[in-house]
């Protein structure tokens, strides 16, 4: 990129024409999308109000739907503690799977590529599919889901975890080297307090993802309370699948909430 | 002492870092290595406890060669050679007093160290050093929370830990305003002669090697160009020193047409 420009003003033509050809290309997409799947923008913009109508008529919890809550209330605990817990299993491996798979503290080369190359498969296979190919396995149980949170979630943290410690100033591991200190000690003295607090961050948004995603997760293995919500919807009492989705969405804020203040306490 | 010997180091196929360094430090005297920058004077500091691997030659601090000890061996010199760096690399999220405990890190079985079991004794050693160096009030603040050169300190009291013989300093006062470069210095040349520590210093700065330190060696291009009492400095040696310095400069614009 050393291009000699004649003018400021050669050089600003340029850039609009760079910004405009983007967005030229995203429209043709757009078009070239619409075109191919048949989907007409108008008439379905048009839909949008009655739709929303509709949804709400429906899904609004009335009083009838307080007598539920008992239920709700326990499936969505359980599947508060297989989110909670799978992604507590998943990062004690995934923090012991990134020490030894990041630049800055892995033994081995070798062992660094295989580890990343694991992690990345885990990752990449879809929550939902992880579901479906545990449950010829596990058949339809909490277990089931925890597995299927389990893994994704470990390819994830792992993968986060290396990029944090590799992000690590390797001078700061050369002074403890040149303390005298080995290995391990570099590792828990060194390594350790200077991640903690990121890795935390890592761990809290992973639960709240994975609370989300047990949601979905038990739609399938037929357990929690994506299983109660299956189950009231396809029964039309679709007043109490809204309570569920409003109380998902309660618990969801809540823990938010609850992730920002310990990660604003131990910054 | 430290004496080094026949020292070598290139760096990939051709570029030779070191070329030939020998020169020796005394202890109860600061010993600055001074040089433009890309002459090697952060290799030859990072080679006394290597942290570089060179290539050949000896290292000999009281008589005993560095180069010849082995993995156990090599933890043990280590132990005894504090080092100070540009950039203090301490543990950021720990407190003062717990990033001046890791200097009984090489004294230390693995787990003791893993666990951070130290002796009630190891304990006010740390705080009376951080004392020495004018920070007790700061013992349980966090490093990231202190100045630059409060960071320094803290990282000389962890070097201070160590009990050692020696104390490398790689351009402790690159980063620093002039008022703490002056703390640091003056606790440098201190310790020199109150504990007859060796102080090697690398520095950018002449008008601060000789004002603090006892003996310089000029370098440049890897090459030792003057060894001497800083007395016998003058501007025809820091000509000699700093001879050619925009060369490598002028090369890589050279390059590129």
């Amino acid at each position: 990129m050393n291009t000699k420009f004649k003018s400021p003003q050669q050089f600003f033509r340029q850039r609009r024409l760079r910004l405009g050809l983007v967005f030229a290309a995203l429209l043709i997409i757009y078009l070239v999308s619409v075109i191919v799947v048949n989907f007409q923008t108008l008439t379905s913009l048009a839909q949008v109000p009655a739709g929303l109508v509709w949804l709400f008529k429906n899904f609004v919890p009335t009083q009838q739907s307080i007598s539920y809550l008992g239920p709700i209330l326990y499936q969505l605990w359980r599947t508060l503690i297989v989110a909670v817990s799978s992604t507590i299993c998943a990062s004690l491996i995934g923090l012991i799977l990134a020490i030894l798979g990041a630049k800055t503290t892995s033994p081995t080369p070798a062992l660094r590529w295989i580890i990343r190359f694991s992690a990345s498969l885990l990752r990449n296979i879809p929550v939902v599919a992880w579901a479906m190919i545990l449950l010829f396995s596990f058949k339809q149980s909490d277990f089931t889901g925890f597995l299927a949170l389990f893994f994704m979630t470990l390819g994830y943290l792992t993968r986060a975890f290396t990029e944090t410690i590799e992000d690590l100033d390797r001078e700061k591991l050369q002074a403890l080297q040149a303390v005298g200190a080995n290995y391990f000690q570099c590792v828990f003295c060194g390594v350790l307090p200077e991640v903690a607090s990121t890795l935390t961050s890592w761990v809290l948004y992973m639960i709240e993802n994975n609370l989300r995603d047990a949601t979905l997760v038990g739609i399938l293995t037929g357990t929690g309370v994506g299983f109660l919500f299956n189950h009231y919807f396809k029964q039309f009492r679709y007043d109490a699948a809204g309570l569920i989705v409003l109380l998902i969405a309660v618990l969801v804020i809540l823990l938010e909430l609850t992730s920002t203040q310990i990660r604003r306490a131990i910054a | 002492m430290l004496k080094v010997i026949h020292l070598n180091k290139t760096y990939g196929q051709t570029k030779r870092s070191l070329k030939d360094v020998n020169f020796t430090a005394q202890p109860g005297e600061v010993t600055a290595i001074i040089g433009p920058s890309g002459a090697g004077k952060t290799t030859i500091l990072r080679s006394i406890n290597q942290l570089i691997r060179d290539d050949s030659g000896q290292i000999l601090l009281d008589d005993q060669d560095i180069r010849q000890s082995n993995k156990a061996g090599l933890r043990k010199i280590r132990h005894h050679i504090g080092m100070i760096f540009q950039n203090y690399n301490l543990i950021s999220p720990l407190t003062a007093l717990e990033n001046v405990l890791h200097g009984r890190l090489g004294a230390k079985s693995t787990l003791a160290g893993v666990f951070g079991m130290y002796s009630a004794a190891e304990k006010s050693e740390a705080l009376r050093l951080l004392q020495e160096v004018g920070l007790g009030d700061y013992a349980y603040q966090r490093c990231d929370q202190l100045s630059g050169g409060q960071q320094q300190r803290v990282g000389i009291a962890r070097a201070l830990m160590q009990h050692p013989k020696m104390i490398l300093c790689d351009e402790p006062i690159a980063s620093l305003d002039p008022k703490s470069t002056k703390i640091v210095m003056d606790i440098l040349r201190q310790l020199a002669q109150e504990k007859q520590l060796i102080i090697l210093i690398n520095l950018h700065q002449i008008d601060i090697a000789l004002d603090y330190a006892d003996h310089i060696v000029g370098i440049n291009s890897g090459e030792i160009v003057f060894e001497g009492p800083s007395t016998d400095v003058n501007d025809q040696v820091l000509q000699q020193i700093y001879r050619q310095a925009e060369q490598p400069e002028q090369a890589v614009t050279a390059n590129e047409h």
